[in-house]
Parts: structure tokens; C-alpha cells; sequence
């Protein structure tokens, strides 16, 4: 578990849920146990689909990935106890918070992740494998395994942080669209990229015939997508307090334009 | 086996034919007409009819949490093995059973019930991967990943352990469970699965090795455990009546366990043939039969003082009781329930 949590990685997730929490007033510590709790949730789906069934990954984060130095037995193992372990540190670790609100972040937090969440998402890119592959179903895709575990972030971060039900919509929107440029992102930089430069192995999606959007649209109108999906964003940022909002819209350029 | 994460591939041999000499030998433990329960007010709980009614109700609610949508495939797959009409429903009877000591509107613990039931599916199906128990069958019918592909068993299970937790979350009555009591149900549940409960039981089970206490404890104690006092929890009882459930369901959750290996070592010592590497593995391979039927005794000892603990609670712990019996005697096929 150690192995793969530590391992590096940029930590956008656990860093959104802790900026969001700060957008409505509350205090980087409310968020701490739920960031941590996203980066496990997000580190077992990653373990999960690195697996030899699934994608079928030698490298993540620059190092092997967790079944090429475990053995697949142990990683399927510290996958399924890194989902339950979130929620037990969730409920074990946040302090000072009402019952009321833990239980909207866990009613938030497992949709995010399930049959309507990261694992939906999952089975239909696995799927769409090899197919020809509509605007629509890409979309799909990517709301489903990337845009729901963001959502989520900041809308845990939102509740966590006492925020209103019009601060949750406003931050859960910014995600979304935050989702699709992430993902929009990583397949222009999957073209564009070698492995180190990643930390993951280059090419894939070309050689595994995956739809992607630099496929779809090609590789210019992918990155006028992006810069569309980012002003988006930014936008729903607009009625906060333009210090407090800071982070976010500084995380939403960096999305936009990092190089790995 | 109930409450194990682990089955082996030969349900039909002792569940469903009995062989005479053995039922007889084990039921030499307790006097088959005498009730385990020491009370003699406690009338012989129909536990047959207890079961199968509760079986009924939280199949129809899990029918009703897992409807197929889009994506089909991943709903079906779950479906599949929620549903599976060899599931005995061990976990969400214990659980109820344990509420209703303490409670009185069992649809406070019906969702706790089919998520402790999926999550215990979820575990299922990533054991019998092939890289894990590399199990054929489960529950009378070919294990997930024979059917959908291993993929697809891995993100079945992978969803089915949150949908478990939502389950919880979006159907509990508030008005019946306040939301602080949800959470210790969440945190215990969280706790069952993880790495420091089935999951651990499930890898050193792998690794090998003689700890064989430790894996049956984590392994099949766990669920009893946790199915017993999620129960509790949901009714409010107090700490000290949640560490009695604790330690009942652990017990029980191992005794059936022990049994099974009892019963399973004494059929393929009677039908002569050569066991699997799986069969009478644990306590029987460790201890031996008479030292194994020692241990039976005792958990079933154990089992029962806690339960005298509740003494106050009267029938109610009735159901409770008629577990412990049930583990050793297997009155009736727990899968006849689902017809």
C-alpha cells in the first residue's frame, strides 16, 4: 500500500479538496483526513488498473508499477483495502465536524467511485477498445474516471468547509470541466511526450488503439478544447473571493498547461 | 461456510448429503432436543423460518439497489454474484438478528444489511480470481470472472464495496438511525474489509504459513463479527453490549468455519478419495480432528456466555442463539431458502 501511495504523484486531488475547503472559510486541517482519503481512493483505482487483466502497465509514477514488484495477489489486495481504508480514515480522523455532513461527504465520495463513478468509467474505456469511438463516449469516459473523483474533492472540500448548497454547485461545475481538461491534457501529452518525461509508459493509447481526443479531433482542435474547458472553469469561480479562489484558478492553468 | 470469504468447490458434498454417522457424531456435542440456550423459558426458535423470511426480504432489496443501467455489463456482473441463488445471506440475517435484540423497526438495519452482503460479494469475487483462490465455482455457479472475464470481476468488485457504503448512506431512515451511529457502522464496515481485517486474512491465507488462527479469525471471524455489531450499533446499544456482539459473532463466525473443515475432512476420509489442497486445511490439517472438535467446543462455549450476557433481552437473543445450534447441527440446507 506504502509502495504506491508514496510513490510519488502530483497530489492534485488531495491539493483541490483542501483549496476548496479554504475557498467557503474553512481550515486546511477540516479537509486533511478527506484529501488523504482521495489520494488512497485514487491510488487503489490506479493499482486496480495498472493490473495485467486491465491496462496492463509496467510503469506508474516513474517507478514499476505495484503488480511487477508485489505480485498481482497482493496488488488486487492492497487495492480493495486502500477503498475500504479511505472511509475508515474518513470516519475515524475528521474532527469537529457534524455527523450530518461526514455522511453527505461519504454519500458523495462513493458515488464518485462506483458503478456510477471511476468504475463506470473504467469498464467503458476497456470497452471502447479498438471501436470507433463518438465525441460522446469519449466524454463519457473521461467525466466518469477522471471528471466524478474531482467532483468530488471539491464538493467534500465545500461541505467539509461549511459551504452552502450554491458553493457545492458552483466548485462541483468547475470540476467537471477541470476533469475533461485534465484528461483532454493527458492525451495530447501522450502524443506529444516520451516515458521519462511522463514517469508512465508514452504511446500507449496509439499502440493500444484507446480513443483519445488528439485522435478524434486532432491534435489542434484537442488543445483549443483545452483552453475552452479551462476558461470554463474559471468562470464558475468568479463569485468568490477573488485570494480564497486563488488556488483553483491557478490549479486550472497549471492543468492546462503542465508538461507531465 | 456463512461467514467465510472463502469457498471451497464442493458445496454440495456435505450441505446437501449428509452422511448419517457424521451428523450423528457432531450432534454428540449437544442433545439434539435440548436448545443450546440454557433458559428454559427460551421456546425452540424456528430459526429455519426466521431465516427464510429475512433471506426473501433483503433479496428483493438487493434486487432493488443493483437495477441494470448503463452500463450494462458492469450491473449485470455485480447482479450476478449479489444475487447468486447459493448466497445464504449470513452476514444481513446476523445483522438483523443482532438488532433486534436492542431494536424494534427493522428497517433500520435492512440497508446495513445488503451492504454488509455486497461488500462480503466483493470480497468473494476478487478471492476467486485467478491470481488469488483461483475458485471455478462460488455459490453453486461458475465463479465472476469465469463468466464476465477477469476485468470485469475486478471492477464488479471494485464497485460494489462504495455501492455498499452509498447504500448505507442513502437508505437508512435518519429519523430511525441518527447519523452519528451510521458512522461507527461505516468505520466498522471500512475496518472488516481492510487491511486490517479480511484483506490481511485473505493474504496471509496466500502467503501459507501456520498461522491458521490468525486467517481464520480475520478471515471468517471478521464478517460474524462485524455483521453482529453493525446490528448493534444500528439499535444503539451500549460499548460494552457492541464488545459482547463482537466477540459472539467472532466466535460464531470461526465455529462454522471449524465445522466445516470437521465435516469436509470426515467425508473425504468416508468417500476414500484424495482431498483437494484446500480440503481440511486450517484446523483439521493443523490440530487434527478430536483437538479440532475440542476447539468447536470451546468456540461454542465462548459463543454462548456471551449471549448469556443479554440474558435481560429474553427471546429476543433467541435468534442469536439458534446460530450457534445451527453451526454445529445444520438442520436444514440454507440453500433451500431461496426457493
Amino acid at each position: 500500500m506504502r509502495y504506491s501511495l508514496l510513490a510519488g504523484g502530483k497530489r492534485v486531488r488531495p491539493i483541490l479538496c483542501i483549496a476548496s475547503c479554504e475557498l467557503v472559510g474553512g481550515d486546511e486541517s477540516l479537509a486533511m483526513p478527506i484529501a488523504c482519503a482521495i489520494e488512497m481512493i485514487r491510488t487503489a483505482s490506479l493499482i486496480h488498473d495498472d493490473l495485467p487483466c486491465m491496462d496492463n502497465d509496467d510503469l506508474r509514477r516513474g517507478k514499476p508499477t505495484n503488480h511487477k514488484v508485489f505480485g498481482e495477489s497482493t496488488a488486487v489486495l492492497a487495492g480493495d483495502a486502500f477503498l475500504s481504508f479511505a472511509f475508515e480514515h474518513i470516519a475515524c480522523n475528521t474532527n469537529n465536524v457534524s455527523p450530518d455532513r461526514l455522511v453527505r461527504i461519504f454519500a458523495e465520495l462513493s458515488s464518485a467511485i462506483g458503478s456510477t463513478g471511476l468504475v463506470a468509467g473504467q469498464f467503458v474505456d476497456i470497452e471502447s477498445e479498438g471501436k470507433v469511438v463518438s465525441l460522446n463516449e469519449l466524454e463519457y469516459i473521461h467525466v466518469h474516471k477522471t471528471a466524478k473523483l474531482l467532483e468530488a474533492c471539491v464538493v467534500c472540500g465545500v461541505i467539509i468547509g461549511s459551504g452552502n448548497d450554491n458553493d457545492i454547485e458552483k466548485v462541483r461545475i468547475y470540476a467537471r470541466f477541470i476533469g475533461l481538461l485534465f484528461q483532454v491534457v493527458d492525451d495530447i501529452l501522450d502524443v506529444t511526450k516520451s516515458s521519462t518525461e511522463l514517469g508512465k509508459t508514452a504511446g500507449k493509447d496509439l499502440v493500444s488503439n484507446k480513443a483519445t481526443y488528439p485522435k478524434v479531433m486532432g491534435i489542434d482542435e484537442a488543445k483549443n478544447f483545452a483552453y475552452h474547458l479551462m476558461n470554463q472553469a474559471v468562470q464558475q469561480l468568479a463569485c468568490f473571493d477573488t485570494a480564497k479562489a486563488a488556488p483553483l484558478y491557478h490549479l486550472a492553468y497549471y492543468i492546462a498547461n503542465r508538461q507531465n | 461456510m456463512i461467514f467465510s470469504t472463502v469457498l471451497t468447490s464442493v458445496p454440495n458434498l456435505y450441505l446437501t448429503r449428509k452422511p448419517k454417522n457424521i451428523h450423528i457424531q457432531i450432534r454428540c456435542l449437544s442433545s439434539p432436543s435440548v436448545s443450546i440456550s440454557s433458559q428454559s423459558n427460551l421456546t425452540q426458535f424456528d430459526l429455519k423460518a426466521y431465516w427464510a423470511t429475512l433471506y426473501a426480504e433483503i433479496t428483493q432489496k438487493l434486487e432493488e439497489a443493483i437495477p441494470v443501467k448503463y452500463p450494462d455489463q458492469i450491473y449485470e456482473a455485480m447482479r450476478y454474484s449479489v444475487l447468486a441463488k447459493g448466497a445464504k445471506r449470513a452476514p444481513p440475517v446476523m445483522c438483523v438478528a443482532a438488532y433486534e435484540i436492542f431494536g424494534d423497526n427493522r428497517l433500520a438495519a435492512f440497508p446495513t444489511a445488503c451492504a454488509l452482503e455486497m461488500v462480503h460479494a466483493a470480497s468473494l469475487i476478487h478471492d476467486d480470481l485467478p491470481c488469488m483462490d483461483d475458485a471455478l465455482e462460488r455459490r453453486g455457479q461458475p465463479s465472476n470472472h469465469k463468466v464476465f472475464g477477469d476485468d470485469m470481476a475486478i471492477l464488479a468488485g471494485d464497485a460494489l464495496f462504495p455501492l455498499g457504503f452509498h447504500h448505507i448512506v442513502m437508505h437508512t431512515p435518519p429519523e430511525l438511525v441518527p447519523e452519528s451511529r451510521l458512522l461507527r457502522v461505516i468505520a466498522e464496515i471500512a475496518r472488516t474489509v481492510g487491511s486490517s481485517g479480511m484483506a490481511a486474512g485473505q493474504f496471509l491465507d496466500l502467503k501459507g504459513g501456520n498461522t491458521v488462527d490468525f486467517i481464520q479469525e480475520k478471515k471468517y471471524g471478521a464478517m460474524g463479527e462485524c455483521s453482529a455489531v453493525c446490528g448493534g450499533l444500528l439499535a444503539g446499544a451500549k460499548d460494552d453490549e457492541i464488545e459482547r456482539l463482537r466477540r459472539y459473532g467472532r466466535a460464531v463466525g470461526v465455529l462454522y468455519e471449524v465445522v466445516n473443515d470437521v465435516l469436509l475432512s470426515k467425508s473425504t476420509e468416508k468417500e476414500g478419495t484424495e482431498g483437494q489442497e484446500k480440503k481440511g486445511k486450517g484446523y483439521v490439517r493443523l490440530y487434527g480432528i478430536e483437538k479440532s472438535m475440542e476447539i468447536m467446543e470451546e468456540l461454542r462455549s465462548k459463543a454462548k456466555n456471551e449471549l448469556d450476557g443479554f440474558e435481560k433481552y429474553g427471546d429476543c437473543v433467541a435468534p442469536l442463539y439458534s446460530f450457534i445450534d445451527y453451526a454445529i447441527n445444520r438442520g436444514f440446507n440454507v440453500s433451500d431458502l431461496s426457493q
